[in-house]
């Protein structure tokens, strides 16, 4: 279970980095940093620099991407920005606009 | 776990305002406000550097900054919270820390200044009795000293006029006495 939860009704505006798992409900802006897995669930809004281990998206997220592993864009996310990751993957209903950067 | 709950957990620092109307579970680091109407905890390990106000603010950990709940606030064993504190229940437990000003239910609002001038004030009361103390120890450093030394270099001078009250019969002092007197009355000589 994730340590860092944010859940939904809350706003984070500013900086957040933690060395655990994330997942976020609720509202962030700002710059997101995890050195695990973060996962953007469905509803949450993050207008966001995203740095993280393996990331699953299925809310909103515009901002650049940067994984140390996998993103996963699954079904009814939204994705605004570029993706620099070893390996994605865009689930059908995906939307997504960006350039994906998959470093080799 | 419900989804109106956020937890931040140990390892996370979050530098920004948190805002929301869900309950906030602190167990790392924010250096900026939170500010919610749902419930927050401060865990053991939470450290915030910025003023938190929520519905129940149950403090666990550190903080530095004012202290508002809606309904109340408790600090728990180990709390240590530098700043106001307002609430209409307000409940502190044995080993909580807390330096700030308490104002529980009904009187109206505090006014900030009227907080500062008494956290402002509240420093001078340490510094006068520090320096009350040093006063105090000054004072007796000065007297017993004052009443050492000055009978000390009183009774030292009669002493060593005492001490060289005896000389004069030994021959040294009149020696020394001599051949000054003598010196100077060669070079006196040679001057003139």
């Amino acid at each position: 279970m994730a340590s860092t939860v944010i859940g939904a009704g809350i706003t984070i505006d500013g900086e957040i980095t933690t060395d655990e798992d994330v997942v976020v409900e609720g509202t962030i802006r700002g710059k997101l940093t995890a050195k695990e897995s973060i996962t953007i669930e469905a509803g949450a809004v993050v207008e966001a620099d995203v740095v993280s281990g393996p990331l699953t998206v299925a809310g909103s997220l515009t901002g650049n991407i940067t994984s140390s592993d996998r993103v996963d864009l699954q079904g009814g996310a939204k994705v605004i920005g570029n993706v620099k990751a070893t390996r994605i993957t865009i689930a059908d209903g995906a939307q997504f606009k960006g350039n994906v950067d998959m470093d080799v | 776990m419900a989804n109106d709950v956020a937890v931040l957990g140990r390892s996370t620092h979050v530098r920004g305002r948190i805002t929301g109307a869900a309950s906030v579970e602190i167990a790392g680091r924010v250096d900026g406000e939170v500010d919610i109407t749902g419930d927050v905890v401060i865990e053991t390990t939470g450290l915030i550097g910025a003023n938190v106000s929520g519905r129940r603010v149950v403090v666990r950990g550190a903080v530095k900054g004012d202290l508002t709940g809606t309904e109340s606030i408790t600090l728990e064993d180990g709390a240590k919270v530098v700043g106001d504190v307002r609430a209409p229940r307000i409940a502190i437990s044995q080993g909580a820390l807390l330096r700030g000003f308490v104002q529980t239910a009904g009187g109206g609002n505090a006014p900030r200044a009227k907080a500062h001038s008494t956290s402002a004030a509240r420093p001078a009361i340490p510094a006068a009795r520090t320096s009350a103390a040093q006063l105090d120890q000054k004072r007796s450093h000065a007297e017993k000293p004052a009443a050492k030394s000055a009978p000390a270099k009183i009774a030292a001078k009669p002493a060593t006029k005492a001490h060289k009250a005896p000389p004069p019969p030994v021959v040294h002092a009149l020696k020394k006495g001599a051949k000054a007197t003598r010196r100077v009355g060669v070079l006196a000589g040679g001057k003139h």
